[in-house]
Protein backbone atom coordinates (compact mmCIF):
# COMPACT_ATOMS: atom_id res chain seq x y z
CA UNK A 1 0.00 0.00 0.00
CA UNK A 2 2.54 2.27 0.90
CA UNK A 3 4.92 1.23 -1.81
CA UNK A 4 2.05 1.84 -4.69
CA UNK A 5 1.46 5.45 -3.15
CA UNK A 6 5.54 6.43 -2.84
CA UNK A 7 5.43 4.63 -6.19
CA UNK A 8 2.87 7.15 -7.75
CA UNK A 9 4.12 10.02 -5.94
CA UNK A 10 7.38 9.37 -7.87
CA UNK A 11 6.58 8.62 -11.15
CA UNK A 12 4.35 11.54 -10.78
CA UNK A 13 6.99 13.56 -10.28
CA UNK A 14 9.44 12.04 -13.08
CA UNK A 15 6.17 12.41 -15.50
CA UNK A 16 5.65 16.28 -14.69
CA UNK A 17 9.24 17.50 -14.55
CA UNK A 18 9.29 15.62 -17.84
CA UNK A 19 7.25 17.51 -19.23
CA UNK A 20 9.23 20.54 -17.81
CA UNK A 21 12.51 19.75 -19.65
CA UNK A 22 10.55 19.80 -22.83
CA UNK A 23 8.45 22.75 -22.72
CA UNK A 24 10.20 25.10 -19.88
CA UNK A 25 11.65 28.02 -21.92
CA UNK A 26 14.78 28.80 -19.20
CA UNK A 27 17.12 26.58 -19.71
CA UNK A 28 18.16 26.62 -16.29
CA UNK A 29 14.81 25.61 -15.28
CA UNK A 30 15.10 22.64 -17.89
CA UNK A 31 18.28 21.38 -16.30
CA UNK A 32 16.15 21.35 -13.11
CA UNK A 33 13.77 20.01 -14.59
CA UNK A 34 16.34 17.24 -15.75
CA UNK A 35 17.39 16.93 -12.75
CA UNK A 36 14.02 16.25 -10.81
CA UNK A 37 13.26 13.00 -13.34
CA UNK A 38 17.17 11.85 -12.36
CA UNK A 39 16.25 12.27 -8.70
CA UNK A 40 12.43 10.47 -8.68
CA UNK A 41 13.28 7.67 -11.06
CA UNK A 42 16.45 6.72 -8.78
CA UNK A 43 13.36 6.90 -6.65
CA UNK A 44 11.41 4.47 -8.52
CA UNK A 45 14.50 2.08 -8.38
CA UNK A 46 14.66 1.79 -4.44
CA UNK A 47 10.84 1.20 -4.36
CA UNK A 48 11.85 -1.76 -6.84
CA UNK A 49 14.53 -3.21 -4.29
CA UNK A 50 17.28 -2.14 -6.99
CA UNK A 51 19.35 0.05 -4.61
CA UNK A 52 22.47 -0.27 -6.63
CA UNK A 53 20.96 0.78 -9.63
CA UNK A 54 19.26 3.71 -7.59
CA UNK A 55 22.45 4.84 -6.07
CA UNK A 56 24.42 4.65 -9.51
CA UNK A 57 21.69 6.60 -10.99
CA UNK A 58 22.04 9.45 -7.98
CA UNK A 59 26.09 9.25 -8.62
CA UNK A 60 26.53 8.98 -12.24
CA UNK A 61 23.50 11.08 -13.26
CA UNK A 62 21.95 13.17 -11.71
CA UNK A 63 25.29 14.08 -10.34
CA UNK A 64 28.21 13.52 -12.34
CA UNK A 65 26.22 14.08 -16.10
CA UNK A 66 24.31 16.66 -14.70
CA UNK A 67 26.94 18.93 -13.10
CA UNK A 68 28.20 19.42 -16.75
CA UNK A 69 25.00 20.39 -18.04
CA UNK A 70 25.49 23.20 -15.14
CA UNK A 71 28.97 24.05 -15.87
CA UNK A 72 27.78 24.69 -19.48
CA UNK A 73 25.15 27.24 -17.98
CA UNK A 74 26.61 29.15 -15.56
CA UNK A 75 28.64 30.42 -18.75
CA UNK A 76 25.06 31.47 -20.34
CA UNK A 77 24.83 35.10 -19.67
CA UNK A 78 21.79 36.02 -17.51
CA UNK A 79 19.70 38.15 -20.38
CA UNK A 80 20.12 35.20 -22.91
CA UNK A 81 18.60 32.68 -20.63
CA UNK A 82 15.24 34.30 -20.47
CA UNK A 83 14.81 34.77 -23.88
CA UNK A 84 11.89 32.68 -25.31
CA UNK A 85 12.94 32.54 -29.01
CA UNK A 86 12.15 29.01 -30.46
CA UNK A 87 15.22 27.46 -31.67
CA UNK A 88 16.09 25.07 -34.71
CA UNK A 89 11.76 24.66 -35.43
CA UNK A 90 12.70 23.24 -38.86
CA UNK A 91 15.51 21.25 -38.01
CA UNK A 92 13.05 19.80 -34.87
CA UNK A 93 10.32 18.63 -37.44
CA UNK A 94 13.04 17.38 -40.27
CA UNK A 95 14.48 14.92 -36.98
CA UNK A 96 11.28 14.02 -35.54
CA UNK A 97 10.53 10.50 -37.90
CA UNK A 98 14.08 9.97 -36.61
CA UNK A 99 12.96 10.22 -32.95
CA UNK A 100 9.66 8.25 -33.49
CA UNK A 101 11.72 5.55 -35.08
CA UNK A 102 14.24 5.50 -32.20
CA UNK A 103 11.44 5.23 -29.83
CA UNK A 104 9.55 2.46 -31.36
CA UNK A 105 12.95 0.60 -31.24
CA UNK A 106 13.49 1.50 -28.10
CA UNK A 107 10.06 -0.49 -27.05
CA UNK A 108 10.72 -2.96 -29.05
CA UNK A 109 13.55 -4.09 -27.58
CA UNK A 110 11.68 -3.72 -24.10
CA UNK A 111 8.61 -5.88 -25.25
CA UNK A 112 11.35 -8.52 -26.30
CA UNK A 113 13.62 -8.53 -23.38
CA UNK A 114 10.82 -9.04 -20.92
CA UNK A 115 9.29 -11.97 -23.37
CA UNK A 116 12.73 -13.25 -22.82
CA UNK A 117 14.15 -12.71 -19.27
CA UNK A 118 14.03 -15.78 -17.54
CA UNK A 119 10.74 -15.10 -14.66
CA UNK A 120 11.49 -14.85 -11.05
CA UNK A 121 14.78 -16.25 -11.14
CA UNK A 122 17.36 -13.16 -10.35
CA UNK A 123 14.63 -12.48 -7.16
CA UNK A 124 15.49 -15.43 -5.67
CA UNK A 125 19.33 -14.98 -6.16
CA UNK A 126 18.99 -10.78 -4.95
CA UNK A 127 17.05 -12.18 -1.57
CA UNK A 128 20.21 -14.68 -1.07
CA UNK A 129 23.22 -12.67 -2.06
CA UNK A 130 22.57 -9.16 -2.31
CA UNK A 131 22.24 -6.24 -5.16
CA UNK A 132 25.40 -5.74 -5.61
CA UNK A 133 26.74 -9.50 -5.73
CA UNK A 134 24.63 -10.72 -8.47
CA UNK A 135 24.26 -7.16 -10.34
CA UNK A 136 28.04 -8.03 -10.87
CA UNK A 137 28.00 -12.12 -11.17
CA UNK A 138 25.66 -10.87 -14.20
CA UNK A 139 27.95 -8.58 -15.46
CA UNK A 140 30.72 -10.62 -15.16
CA UNK A 141 29.83 -13.50 -16.39
CA UNK A 142 26.64 -13.35 -19.15
CA UNK A 143 27.65 -9.79 -20.49
CA UNK A 144 31.39 -9.81 -20.38
CA UNK A 145 31.82 -9.36 -23.63
CA UNK A 146 29.29 -6.37 -24.53
CA UNK A 147 30.74 -4.76 -20.55
CA UNK A 148 34.72 -5.03 -22.14
CA UNK A 149 33.16 -3.41 -25.55
CA UNK A 150 31.93 -0.59 -23.71
CA UNK A 151 34.73 0.25 -21.77
CA UNK A 152 36.76 0.03 -24.84
CA UNK A 153 34.54 2.37 -26.52
CA UNK A 154 34.99 4.49 -23.51
CA UNK A 155 39.01 4.35 -23.65
CA UNK A 156 38.36 5.78 -26.77
CA UNK A 157 36.17 8.64 -25.68
CA UNK A 158 38.50 9.64 -22.83
CA UNK A 159 41.84 9.32 -25.44
CA UNK A 160 39.53 11.56 -27.83
CA UNK A 161 39.02 14.65 -24.91
CA UNK A 162 42.73 14.35 -23.86
CA UNK A 163 43.82 14.96 -27.73
CA UNK A 164 41.31 17.70 -27.77
CA UNK A 165 42.34 18.99 -24.39
CA UNK A 166 45.53 19.49 -24.72
CA UNK A 167 48.01 22.62 -24.80
CA UNK A 168 49.00 23.25 -28.81
CA UNK A 169 53.22 22.68 -28.78
CA UNK A 170 53.16 25.53 -31.27
CA UNK A 171 49.98 27.52 -32.72
CA UNK A 172 49.29 27.99 -35.72
CA UNK A 173 50.08 31.96 -36.11
CA UNK A 174 53.82 30.71 -35.35
CA UNK A 175 53.93 28.05 -37.58
CA UNK A 176 53.21 30.73 -40.68
CA UNK A 177 55.53 33.06 -39.65
CA UNK B 1 0.27 -3.62 12.52
CA UNK B 2 1.72 -3.46 15.82
CA UNK B 3 5.60 -4.05 14.25
CA UNK B 4 4.82 -1.36 11.49
CA UNK B 5 3.86 1.46 14.27
CA UNK B 6 6.64 0.76 16.36
CA UNK B 7 9.03 1.01 13.46
CA UNK B 8 7.51 3.48 12.08
CA UNK B 9 7.44 5.40 16.19
CA UNK B 10 11.95 4.40 16.17
CA UNK B 11 12.18 5.75 12.41
CA UNK B 12 10.53 9.15 13.75
CA UNK B 13 12.26 9.36 16.70
CA UNK B 14 15.88 8.52 14.77
CA UNK B 15 14.85 11.02 12.51
CA UNK B 16 14.25 13.82 15.17
CA UNK B 17 17.47 12.60 17.25
CA UNK B 18 19.96 12.82 14.00
CA UNK B 19 18.61 15.94 13.15
CA UNK B 20 18.49 17.99 16.19
CA UNK B 21 22.36 16.65 16.95
CA UNK B 22 23.57 17.79 13.45
CA UNK B 23 21.75 21.04 13.61
CA UNK B 24 22.46 21.71 17.15
CA UNK B 25 26.27 20.57 16.89
CA UNK B 26 26.75 22.19 13.62
CA UNK B 27 25.70 25.70 15.28
CA UNK B 28 27.62 25.15 18.11
CA UNK B 29 30.80 24.36 16.26
CA UNK B 30 30.70 27.77 14.56
CA UNK B 31 32.03 29.01 18.57
CA UNK B 32 34.15 25.68 18.58
CA UNK B 33 35.83 27.09 15.51
CA UNK B 34 36.62 30.35 16.42
CA UNK B 35 38.05 29.47 19.58
CA UNK B 36 40.22 27.04 18.03
CA UNK B 37 41.38 29.69 15.76
CA UNK B 38 41.87 32.15 17.99
CA UNK B 39 43.79 29.63 20.50
CA UNK B 40 46.09 28.39 17.46
CA UNK B 41 46.65 32.64 17.13
CA UNK B 42 47.49 32.69 20.82
CA UNK B 43 44.54 35.30 21.36
CA UNK B 44 41.26 34.58 23.20
CA UNK B 45 38.90 34.70 21.31
CA UNK B 46 34.66 35.18 22.14
CA UNK B 47 34.89 35.83 25.17
CA UNK B 48 32.13 38.39 26.05
CA UNK B 49 28.33 36.56 25.70
CA UNK B 50 28.32 34.11 28.56
CA UNK B 51 31.56 32.43 30.19
CA UNK B 52 33.56 32.09 27.77
CA UNK B 53 31.63 33.47 25.09
CA UNK B 54 29.41 30.10 25.59
CA UNK B 55 26.35 31.94 24.32
CA UNK B 56 28.33 32.91 21.41
CA UNK B 57 26.34 31.11 18.59
CA UNK B 58 22.34 32.04 19.62
CA UNK B 59 23.63 36.14 19.97
CA UNK B 60 24.79 34.95 16.83
CA UNK B 61 22.30 33.51 15.33
CA UNK B 62 19.80 36.19 16.66
CA UNK B 63 21.85 38.93 14.67
CA UNK B 64 21.61 36.92 11.55
CA UNK B 65 17.44 36.29 12.04
CA UNK B 66 17.17 40.05 12.71
CA UNK B 67 19.12 41.62 9.67
CA UNK B 68 17.30 42.78 6.46
CA UNK B 69 17.09 40.52 3.73
CA UNK B 70 18.64 41.58 0.86
CA UNK B 71 18.46 40.42 -2.86
CA UNK B 72 20.21 41.49 -5.64
CA UNK B 73 18.64 43.70 -8.54
CA UNK B 74 17.95 41.27 -11.43
CA UNK B 75 19.02 37.96 -9.64
CA UNK B 76 16.47 35.07 -9.68
CA UNK B 77 14.42 34.99 -6.72
CA UNK B 78 13.12 31.32 -6.83
CA UNK B 79 16.77 29.99 -7.61
CA UNK B 80 18.46 32.35 -5.20
CA UNK B 81 16.26 31.04 -2.43
CA UNK B 82 16.20 27.05 -4.31
CA UNK B 83 19.36 27.04 -3.76
CA UNK B 84 19.64 27.38 0.11
CA UNK B 85 17.02 24.24 -0.01
CA UNK B 86 19.83 22.11 -2.15
CA UNK B 87 22.63 22.60 0.14
CA UNK B 88 20.87 21.87 3.19
CA UNK B 89 18.80 18.77 2.46
CA UNK B 90 21.35 16.08 0.62
CA UNK B 91 23.79 17.42 3.31
CA UNK B 92 21.76 16.40 5.92
CA UNK B 93 20.65 13.77 4.00
CA UNK B 94 23.82 12.06 4.27
CA UNK B 95 23.38 11.21 7.77
CA UNK B 96 20.72 8.82 7.19
CA UNK B 97 23.54 5.75 6.22
CA UNK B 98 25.94 7.18 9.29
CA UNK B 99 25.65 4.49 11.78
CA UNK B 100 26.64 5.47 15.33
CA UNK B 101 27.13 2.54 17.11
CA UNK B 102 26.07 -1.34 17.45
CA UNK B 103 22.92 -2.75 17.82
CA UNK B 104 21.22 -2.43 21.56
CA UNK B 105 17.77 -3.89 23.07
CA UNK B 106 15.55 -1.25 24.74
CA UNK B 107 12.27 -2.62 25.97
CA UNK B 108 12.25 -5.57 23.98
CA UNK B 109 12.83 -3.44 20.68
CA UNK B 110 16.10 -4.20 19.51
CA UNK B 111 17.22 -0.84 17.67
CA UNK B 112 20.27 -0.14 15.22
CA UNK B 113 21.49 3.09 15.90
CA UNK B 114 21.13 3.75 11.84
CA UNK B 115 18.82 5.47 10.00
CA UNK B 116 18.40 3.14 6.91
CA UNK B 117 21.00 0.29 7.21
CA UNK B 118 20.75 0.00 2.99
CA UNK B 119 22.98 -2.24 1.52
CA UNK B 120 24.41 0.42 -0.82
CA UNK B 121 25.13 3.10 2.23
CA UNK B 122 28.36 4.60 0.82
CA UNK B 123 27.00 4.91 -2.69
CA UNK B 124 24.54 7.45 -1.53
CA UNK B 125 26.71 9.01 0.76
CA UNK B 126 28.98 10.04 -2.01
CA UNK B 127 25.96 10.65 -4.44
CA UNK B 128 24.19 13.02 -1.80
CA UNK B 129 27.80 14.80 -0.61
CA UNK B 130 28.24 15.78 -4.25
CA UNK B 131 25.14 17.26 -4.80
CA UNK B 132 26.15 19.90 -2.74
CA UNK B 133 27.63 21.01 -6.20
CA UNK B 134 24.23 21.87 -7.71
CA UNK B 135 23.14 24.46 -4.76
CA UNK B 136 26.71 26.46 -5.09
CA UNK B 137 26.26 26.74 -8.86
CA UNK B 138 22.63 28.05 -8.65
CA UNK B 139 23.75 30.23 -6.24
CA UNK B 140 26.50 31.72 -8.20
CA UNK B 141 24.48 31.95 -11.03
CA UNK B 142 21.15 33.01 -9.06
CA UNK B 143 22.86 36.04 -7.66
CA UNK B 144 23.72 37.37 -11.01
CA UNK B 145 27.40 38.89 -9.75
CA UNK B 146 30.65 38.13 -11.10
CA UNK B 147 32.39 37.48 -7.72
CA UNK B 148 29.90 34.51 -7.21
CA UNK B 149 29.62 32.91 -10.67
CA UNK B 150 33.51 32.84 -10.60
CA UNK B 151 33.20 31.06 -6.89
CA UNK B 152 30.62 29.10 -7.29
CA UNK B 153 32.24 27.90 -10.97
CA UNK B 154 35.65 27.07 -8.98
CA UNK B 155 34.04 25.11 -6.86
CA UNK B 156 32.22 23.24 -8.89
CA UNK B 157 35.61 22.27 -10.69
CA UNK B 158 36.99 21.32 -7.45
CA UNK B 159 34.05 19.39 -6.49
CA UNK B 160 34.01 17.65 -9.57
CA UNK B 161 37.67 16.47 -9.78
CA UNK B 162 37.56 15.11 -6.16
CA UNK B 163 34.68 13.41 -6.03
CA UNK B 164 36.48 10.95 -8.84
CA UNK B 165 39.15 10.92 -6.43
CA UNK B 166 36.99 10.21 -3.41
CA UNK B 167 35.13 7.50 -4.73
CA UNK B 168 38.55 5.39 -5.79
CA UNK B 169 39.83 6.12 -2.76
CA UNK B 170 37.34 4.35 -0.67
CA UNK B 171 37.26 1.42 -2.62
CA UNK B 172 40.33 -0.12 -0.88
CA UNK B 173 37.98 -0.24 2.41
CA UNK B 174 35.29 -1.78 0.47
CA UNK B 175 37.75 -4.78 -1.16
CA UNK B 176 38.78 -5.20 2.41
CA UNK B 177 35.54 -5.54 4.23
CA UNK B 178 33.27 -6.82 0.62
CA UNK B 179 30.32 -4.57 1.34
CA UNK B 180 29.18 -1.11 0.69
CA UNK B 181 26.47 -0.92 3.54
CA UNK B 182 28.38 1.08 6.46
CA UNK B 183 26.74 -0.57 9.66
CA UNK B 184 28.92 -3.73 7.70
CA UNK B 185 32.10 -2.60 7.10
CA UNK B 186 32.50 -1.46 10.70
CA UNK B 187 31.13 -5.03 11.83
CA UNK B 188 33.59 -6.57 9.67
CA UNK B 189 36.52 -4.76 11.34
CA UNK B 190 35.31 -5.87 14.69
CA UNK B 191 35.55 -8.93 13.31
CA UNK B 192 38.35 -9.30 11.39
CA UNK B 193 40.19 -7.52 14.35
CA UNK B 194 41.55 -4.81 12.17
CA UNK B 195 41.14 -0.72 11.69
CA UNK B 196 41.40 -0.47 7.71
CA UNK B 197 43.97 2.21 7.90
CA UNK B 198 46.42 0.22 9.25
CA UNK B 199 46.31 -1.52 5.65
CA UNK B 200 44.95 1.82 3.85
CA UNK B 201 47.40 4.47 4.75
CA UNK B 202 47.17 6.13 1.47
CA UNK B 203 43.39 6.09 0.90
CA UNK B 204 42.78 7.59 3.99
CA UNK B 205 45.42 10.21 3.38
CA UNK B 206 44.08 10.73 0.10
CA UNK B 207 40.36 10.40 1.28
CA UNK B 208 41.28 13.18 4.00
CA UNK B 209 42.57 15.73 1.22
CA UNK B 210 39.01 14.93 -0.58
CA UNK B 211 37.29 15.68 2.01
CA UNK B 212 39.24 19.25 2.62
CA UNK B 213 38.48 19.95 -0.74
CA UNK B 214 34.88 19.16 -0.69
CA UNK B 215 34.24 20.94 2.34
CA UNK B 216 36.18 24.03 1.24
CA UNK B 217 38.63 24.13 3.69
CA UNK B 218 42.31 25.31 3.37
CA UNK B 219 44.00 24.91 1.78
CA UNK B 220 41.14 24.45 -0.66
CA UNK B 221 39.26 26.75 0.20
CA UNK B 222 39.76 28.80 -3.48
CA UNK B 223 35.78 29.49 -3.64
CA UNK B 224 35.55 31.81 -1.12
CA UNK B 225 39.35 33.29 -1.43
CA UNK B 226 38.49 36.67 1.12
CA UNK B 227 40.97 38.61 -0.49
CA UNK B 228 40.21 37.99 -4.62
CA UNK B 229 36.54 36.98 -4.60
CA UNK B 230 35.30 38.25 -1.13
CA UNK B 231 33.33 35.10 -0.44
CA UNK B 232 32.26 33.64 -3.49
CA UNK B 233 29.43 32.18 -4.17
CA UNK B 234 27.36 33.55 -1.29
CA UNK B 235 28.49 37.09 -1.28
CA UNK B 236 25.07 38.47 -2.49
CA UNK B 237 23.13 36.51 0.40
CA UNK B 238 22.35 38.29 3.48
CA UNK B 239 21.04 37.36 6.95
CA UNK B 240 20.71 33.82 7.98
CA UNK B 241 20.45 32.88 4.40
CA UNK B 242 24.22 34.02 4.42
CA UNK B 243 24.87 31.75 7.31
CA UNK B 244 23.08 28.71 5.99
CA UNK B 245 26.08 28.20 3.74
CA UNK B 246 28.85 27.75 5.86
CA UNK B 247 26.64 26.10 8.51
CA UNK B 248 26.27 23.21 5.39
CA UNK B 249 29.23 23.36 3.67
CA UNK B 250 31.61 23.78 6.70
CA UNK B 251 30.03 22.13 9.64
CA UNK B 252 27.12 19.35 8.39
CA UNK B 253 29.12 17.85 5.46
CA UNK B 254 32.51 18.25 7.84
CA UNK B 255 30.79 16.58 10.66
CA UNK B 256 29.60 13.91 8.13
CA UNK B 257 32.18 13.34 6.14
CA UNK B 258 34.34 13.00 9.28
CA UNK B 259 31.89 10.49 10.37
CA UNK B 260 31.90 8.03 7.20
CA UNK B 261 36.46 8.50 7.69
CA UNK B 262 35.67 7.16 11.37
CA UNK B 263 33.22 4.51 9.78
CA UNK B 264 35.49 3.57 7.20
CA UNK B 265 38.94 3.69 8.28
CA UNK B 266 38.95 4.01 12.23
CA UNK B 267 36.62 0.90 12.80
CA UNK B 268 33.80 3.03 13.68
CA UNK B 269 32.68 2.40 17.10
CA UNK B 270 35.10 -0.22 18.41
CA UNK B 271 37.83 0.81 21.07
CA UNK B 272 41.57 1.20 20.26
CA UNK B 273 43.10 -1.42 17.67
CA UNK B 274 46.33 -3.47 17.92
CA UNK B 275 46.27 -4.74 14.27
CA UNK B 276 44.64 -8.67 14.31
CA UNK B 277 44.82 -8.89 17.76
CA UNK B 278 41.79 -7.44 19.36
CA UNK B 279 41.08 -4.25 20.60
CA UNK B 280 41.40 -2.47 23.86
CA UNK B 281 39.05 -0.31 25.69
CA UNK B 282 39.82 2.45 28.49
CA UNK B 283 36.67 3.41 28.41
CA UNK B 284 35.42 0.13 29.60
CA UNK B 285 33.75 1.47 32.75
CA UNK B 286 31.06 3.17 31.03
CA UNK B 287 29.29 -0.17 29.83
CA UNK B 288 26.76 0.60 27.45
CA UNK B 289 27.36 3.72 26.47
CA UNK B 290 31.29 2.85 25.35
CA UNK B 291 31.05 2.59 21.83
CA UNK B 292 28.49 5.43 21.40
CA UNK B 293 31.98 7.44 23.33
CA UNK B 294 34.54 6.14 21.06
CA UNK B 295 32.59 7.21 17.80
CA UNK B 296 31.58 10.45 18.89
CA UNK B 297 35.51 11.03 20.01
CA UNK B 298 36.66 9.86 16.89
CA UNK B 299 34.53 12.32 14.85
CA UNK B 300 35.51 15.24 17.23
CA UNK B 301 39.22 14.46 16.61
CA UNK B 302 39.03 14.19 13.00
CA UNK B 303 36.76 17.08 13.10
CA UNK B 304 39.42 19.21 15.40
CA UNK B 305 42.11 17.88 12.85
CA UNK B 306 40.70 19.34 9.72
CA UNK B 307 40.47 22.71 11.64
CA UNK B 308 44.19 22.79 12.78
CA UNK B 309 44.61 22.20 8.99
CA UNK B 310 42.67 25.10 8.33
CA UNK B 311 43.76 27.90 10.90
CA UNK B 312 47.59 27.02 9.92
CA UNK B 313 48.00 26.22 6.30
CA UNK B 314 48.14 28.73 3.33
CA UNK B 315 45.91 28.25 0.07
CA UNK B 316 46.63 26.61 -3.18
CA UNK B 317 45.46 28.05 -6.83
CA UNK B 318 42.48 26.91 -8.39
CA UNK B 319 45.17 25.03 -11.20
CA UNK B 320 47.08 23.73 -8.33
CA UNK B 321 44.42 22.12 -7.00
CA UNK B 322 42.97 20.33 -9.88
CA UNK B 323 45.93 19.54 -11.37
CA UNK B 324 47.09 17.83 -8.36
CA UNK B 325 43.58 16.07 -7.86
CA UNK B 326 44.22 14.00 -11.59
CA UNK B 327 47.29 13.97 -11.64
CA UNK B 328 48.57 13.27 -8.23
CA UNK B 329 45.88 12.10 -5.96
CA UNK B 330 43.73 10.14 -8.56
CA UNK B 331 47.19 7.29 -9.96
CA UNK B 332 48.10 7.37 -6.24
CA UNK B 333 44.30 5.73 -5.31
CA UNK B 334 44.78 3.47 -8.63
CA UNK B 335 47.66 1.74 -7.60
CA UNK B 336 46.36 1.65 -3.95
CA UNK B 337 43.55 -0.17 -5.54
CA UNK B 338 45.14 -2.55 -7.85
CA UNK B 339 47.43 -3.64 -4.56
CA UNK B 340 44.63 -3.75 -2.11
CA UNK B 341 42.89 -6.53 -4.69
CA UNK B 342 46.22 -8.53 -5.31
CA UNK B 343 46.36 -8.41 -1.19
CA UNK B 344 43.28 -8.65 0.25
CA UNK B 345 42.41 -12.19 -0.99
CA UNK B 346 46.04 -13.98 0.10
CA UNK B 347 45.17 -12.51 3.63
CA UNK B 348 41.68 -13.47 3.68
CA UNK B 349 40.69 -16.14 1.44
Amino acid sequence: MIQWLVFFLFSGIAVLSALGVVFLPNPIYVILALLSVLVSVAGLFFIAGAELVGAIQLLIYAVAVTVFYVFVLTAVPWEKAIKKDPFYRVEGLISFPLVLALYVEMVLVFLIGVSVSPKGQFRELITKFGNTEVVGAILFSKYFLAFELVSLVLLIGMIGAVIIGRKEAQTYEDHSS
Amino acid sequence: MDSVLAWLIITVIKILVILGIVLGIGAYLTLVERKVAAHIQRRPGPMVVGWHGLLQPLADGLKLLTKEDLFPRYGNRFLYNLALVLALVPATLVFAVVPFGPEFETFGIKVKPILTDVNVGLLLVFAFGSMAVFAIALAGWASNSKYALIGSMRKAGIVVSYEVVITFAVMGPIILAGTLSTYEIVQKQIEQKLWYIWLQPIAFVVYMFAVLAEMGRVPFDIQEAEAELVTGFTVEYGGMKFGLFPLVEWYVEGLSLSAIAVVLFLGGWSPINIPFLGFIDPLFFLGPLSPFVWFALKVTLLFLFILWLHWTLPRYRIDQITSTAWKVMLPLTFVNLVLTAVIAPLIWR
